[in-house]
């Protein structure tokens, strides 16, 4: 387990009376692309959001690159600074530039230069296919490039791990494969990924590993293949036929 | 296909007229229908009679030098001699008489201040505080003296537009930092804080300034030793801040509770330290979500600056009344208060205009 990028054993996370995570365990290799499905409610947003510490949790371990991810701000930085994030609702910030919002969290976070950090943001937009909009703010181009520059806005730290917290749920039918294929792009440079999706086809094309999930547990795990065209679980089998259709 | 032809084609209509220039405005806009018309003409004839009075009395019938007060009567019109003669007593108030230039310099430098600070080149945290210091530094100087020959002027006998100016920005200035702490306070994840800041802005604003302003001006001496407790005119003024400081921080903290959690979450899951997320991500969209209200704040402000004038300063209203008071003007209060009226105009409009200018520049989405 020496190569192990996420370790994550017996976690519960309540929500007042609500018991959203059961005993969750569940490791990441490095490099390694999983991606989590399930229906709504059944935990799976929570889970990733225990991995970067935007959410406490009642107990159990989550080990992040060798950091333990609990209630200690110190480390929970060292951790952020090296697990990037991408929202369903992109989040940019309105009221700076598409650059500005690539350059201003290099300085802020990790101490870089302005020089440096513009450097950086035009390299990696211009790795999204959105260095057009560098100048423009976030409400005046698409959903899809949105989400390309939010992703351009995380990759700027150089995270070791990417989490994606179902990225292209928000968007329209004809904008989701951009987004898809910088991701695979990414998942097939080895970056370690976890991908809240329900997009079959992008799982199947590069997925390692795929968990199902439902009432706050793990109901199934296996390779894209064994989940979608054999699944074993009830709910599964309820869950694929459902997207399917 | 012949067939189902008719027999006669219906007459080809003519394309409708679109009228334009200014016949056609008026008549759209003001004489549609016949009580339109009506209407029209009346308000019309109202207008013109008014405007026709105001000319007559603040113009044509005014009386404008002291030489000639004899002719102000109550049948002739404005008699702006008052202001001739009391022009300095207004705008200066006790300030003495040969030192009045000195006042004038450090209104200016107030009103420099304000106007480089609504400038955007100047929003940084360096820039702003540098600016402020300077200003209020040349100000107190200018006003105070007592060096390089200057006489002493002790801030009891400041008065006039520079001190309502020097409150008005002192307030806001210290104010507006104090309702950032407040609001923040208010919203931290620390009960305890959390708790007590609410139950301090609920005290602050269920109390009359006026009783505010007395205890600053009048307790805090009895209770402080006098190292700590300053002059009056400072703890009035910090007083007041206060008091703005506990609405303006309701005003911020609606703004913060617009922002969609998203905002904040990005901001840590880019591993930004708490003030960044605070100052580059919150704070900028709180004030652009609640620019309309911050302006009603600071103009409110602005006019209830004169209410000092209860605890003894003669800033420019209670200056205008004194102006009156002695008996020689005393028939020429309306022309005074029409004076100080385009006083507080010229400063409140500048204030609503640039307010809209910042929100038009928003829109546009440069910031």
């Amino acid at each position: 387990m020496t190569d192990a990028a996420i370790t994550i054993r017996a976690l519960n996370k309540h929500f007042g009376d609500y018991h959203a995570l059961r005993d969750i365990d569940l490791g990441v290799r490095q490099g390694e692309t999983l991606v989590i499905c399930g229906p709504s409610g059944s935990g799976k947003s929570t889970l990733i959001r225990c991995i970067n510490g935007l959410e406490a949790y009642s107990s159990g371990v989550v080990e992040v690159l060798g950091l333990q991810v609990g209630d200690n701000t110190q480390i929970l930085d060292r951790v952020r600074k090296r697990v990037g994030m991408v929202f369903q609702n992109f989040n940019l910030f309105p009221h700076m530039t598409v650059l500005e919002n690539c350059v201003l969290p290099q300085i802020r976070a990790l101490g870089r230069e302005r020089g440096a950090a513009r450097l950086e943001a035009m390299a990696q937009l211009t790795a999204m296919h959105v260095e057009t909009h560098a100048g423009k703010y976030p409400d005046q181009i698409s959903g899809g490039q949105q989400q390309r520059v939010a992703l351009a806005r995380a990759l700027c730290l150089k995270p070791e791990i990417m989490l994606f917290d179902e990225p292209t749920s928000a968007l329209d039918p004809e904008m989701i494969s951009e987004v898809l294929d910088v991701i695979q792009d990414l998942a097939r440079a080895d970056m370690t990924i976890v991908c809240v999706t329900h997009e079959m086809g992008f799982a199947r094309a590069v997925a390692d590993r795929v968990i199902l999930m439902a009432e706050g547990r793990i109901v199934e795990e296996g390779t894209p293949d064994q989940i979608f065209t054999n699944p074993q679980h009830p709910i599964t089998r309820d869950f694929i036929g459902a997207i399917h259709s | 296909m012949a067939e189902t032809m008719p027999d006669t084609l219906i007459g080809a209509m003519a394309p409708p007229v679109i009228r334009s220039g200014p016949a056609a405005w008026l008549r759209k806009h003001f004489f549609a229908t016949w009580y339109d018309a009506v209407f029209s003409v009346l308000f019309a004839v109202l207008i013109v009679w008014v405007l026709q009075a105001l000319l007559q009395w603040t113009v044509i019938d005014a009386i404008w030098r002291v030489e000639n007060r004899d002719l102000c009567t109550r049948e002739a019109g404005a008699c702006w001699a008052v202001i001739e003669s009391r022009g300095r007593l207004i705008l200066f108030g006790l300030y003495p008489f040969d030192e009045q230039w000195r006042s004038t310099l450090a209104c200016l430098a107030i009103i420099v201040t304000i106007a480089l600070s609504c400038l955007p080149a100047f929003w940084s945290f360096k820039r702003l505080p540098a600016l402020w210091i300077a200003g209020f530094g040349i100000f107190v100087l200018l006003m105070r003296g007592g060096f390089a020959g200057l006489p002493l002027v002790t801030s009891e006998q400041w008065g006039g537009l520079s001190l309502t100016l020097f409150i008005f920005s002192g307030v806001v200035v210290i104010g507006m930092p104090l309702a950032v702490l407040f609001a923040l306070a208010r919203r931290s994840s620390l009960p305890v804080i959390a708790k007590s800041f609410g139950f301090f802005i609920d005290i602050v604003r269920s109390l009359p300034l006026l009783a505010l302003l007395f205890a600053a001006a009048v307790v805090v001496p009895l209770l402080l030793p006098d190292a700590l407790a300053g002059n009056k005119l400072m703890r009035v003024v910090v007083a007041f801040a206060i008091f703005f400081a506990a609405y303006q921080a309701e005003i911020i903290r609606a703004g913060l509770q617009s922002i969609p959690n998203g905002q904040g979450e990005a901001a840590v899951a880019l591993g930004m330290p708490y003030w960044s997320r605070v100052i580059d991500i919150l704070l900028p969209q709180a004030f652009r979500n609640t620019l309309p209200s911050t302006i009603n704040q600071a103009v409110i402000t602005f006019k209830e600056t004169s209410i000092v004038t209860i605890i003894g300063f003669f800033e420019v209203m209670a200056s205008g009344n004194a102006a009156i008071g002695n008996g020689e003007w005393g028939n020429q209060y309306v022309e005074v208060y029409v004076f100080l009226a385009l006083i507080y105009f010229v400063f409140v409009f500048g204030l609503s205009r640039y307010g809209a200018w910042l929100e038009q520049r928003m829109r546009l989405g440069h910031d």
